[in-house]
């Protein structure tokens, strides 16, 4: 009898053991299962998000800078997705950036193009300028006419059009009486006073100014 | 000055000008650029009177003063003259008064216009026409061939100004632009 007694104690003491045991394995696998879940969502999110980004660099709807996509696409890149969708988007998204690189680059070609014109005209404009200032300031008639006939050497003709800007509001000029170079430079005789400024001007195809835009200073 | 080629430019464009009647609603800006530039224009008679008035003015340069200065009045506007001398103002057409003006039996003469301003602002019109005076003080002096002032005047002007908006084509552009053109100039006073 006493020796059942210690036979089925340790059959329970096992028991117990091999319950816990039992037990605690389950509870691991468990864990792991757990923790490789949260990895795959992980994943997953970091997929769609790298999708995201990319149909949003193709579609040219992010407000980052171009330096800012290719560094996005490199670090995608860095993931090594293995997903044809994400492999076909980074090359679509490479082609977009390299797209985007050659149409700055051509915008500010363009912008230095229109600058230097820009600055050209200037120079140009301020030439004419010190033209009917000096007409303007003319010592006699005879300086002034001498000066006039120089000036109008620059114009197809001394009916050339002018037109001066009297005020310009909402991108509406409004001009006073339009009147031709040769008058305007009469006027200019006249009044001893040159008070506008060139702002634009049309050239034929000798280089002669068929028509002249004054801007009231 | 070719003057067929200009004629063709004024008349393909001015002389076609037709008056522009939406511009009920001018920002101040454009308004006070309208001011002005009637203003500027009765500073240009100023300057074409002391031309035309001027003996040492070459009598071909006072003849094309006198054409330009003509420009700037609506047809049949009169400008009054008074002297000190008699009660009476005397109005003449435009051009006869610069005719007259530059035939004034001085040896020198000396024309000077100053206080020019707005007495009337420009106010529209039913026929979207902008009509204002302007007041304007005129200094003379006469003198003869010994340089003695012999006659010197002051008068008060009042000169009514009409400003209309109008479009004209030229090159095939379609331009607007505002038309100043002076009325009379009525004497209003005259002193010493």
């Amino acid at each position: 009898m006493k020796q059942m007694l210690k036979i089925s104690s340790k059959l329970v003491v096992m028991m117990l053991i091999a319950t816990i045991a039992i037990g605690g394995a389950t509870s691991c696998k468990s864990k792991k299962k757990l923790a490789k879940e949260a990895a795959a969502a992980e994943y997953a999110a970091k997929v769609e998000q790298a999708k995201k980004d990319l149909n949003a660099i193709i579609n040219e709807e992010t407000s980052w800078t171009i330096d800012e996509q290719a560094e996005r696409v490199a670090t995608i890149k860095a993931y090594n997705i293995d997903d044809p969708e994400v492999k076909d988007l980074i090359v679509k998204a490479d082609q977009k950036i390299e797209e985007l690189r050659a149409r700055k680059a051509e915008e500010e070609r363009l912008k230095r193009e229109e600058e230097a014109r820009r600055k050209a005209a200037q120079s140009e404009f301020v030439v004419l300028d010190n033209s009917f200032n000096a007409i303007a300031n003319a010592v006699n008639y005879d300086a002034a006419n001498r000066k006039i006939d120089e000036t109008l050497q620059q114009f197809a003709s001394p009916d050339a059009l002018v037109l001066i800007i009297i005020s310009r509001d909402g991108g509406v000029n409004d001009y006073d009486r339009p009147t031709t170079i040769s008058r305007f430079l009469d006027y200019l005789k006249d009044k001893k006073q040159y008070k506008y400024k060139v702002e634009t001007l049309k050239r034929d195809s000798l280089g002669k100014i068929t028509e002249l835009e004054l801007i009231t200073k | 000055m070719n003057k067929t080629a200009f004629l063709l430019i004024f008349a393909i464009g001015l002389g076609f000008a037709t008056p522009i009647f939406a511009q009920d609603n001018l920002s101040p800006e454009r308004k006070q650029a309208i001011d002005s530039l009637a203003m500027e224009k009765v500073r240009d008679l100023s300057k074409y009177i002391s031309i035309i008035g001027s003996k040492d003015t070459p009598w071909s340069e006072a003849n094309r003063v006198i054409d330009r200065a003509e420009e700037l009045f609506m047809t049949g506007s009169e400008i009054g003259v008074s002297s000190l001398v008699r009660e009476e103002i005397n109005y003449y057409g435009v051009r006869d008064y610069f005719e007259r003006l530059m035939r004034l039996n001085y040896n020198k003469v000396e024309i000077s216009w100053y206080n020019i301003e707005y007495v009337s602002d420009l106010q529209r019109q039913p026929d979207g026409t902008y009509v204002g005076v302007i007041t304007i003080f005129q200094k003379f002096k006469g003198y003869d061939k010994e340089g003695r002032l012999i006659y010197q005047d002051t008068t008060k002007k009042d000169i009514t100004v009409y400003v209309k908006r109008k479009e004209t084509q030229i090159g095939g552009r379609l331009i607007g632009f505002w038309d100043v053109l002076l009325g009379d100039i009525r004497v209003k006073e005259t002193s010493k």
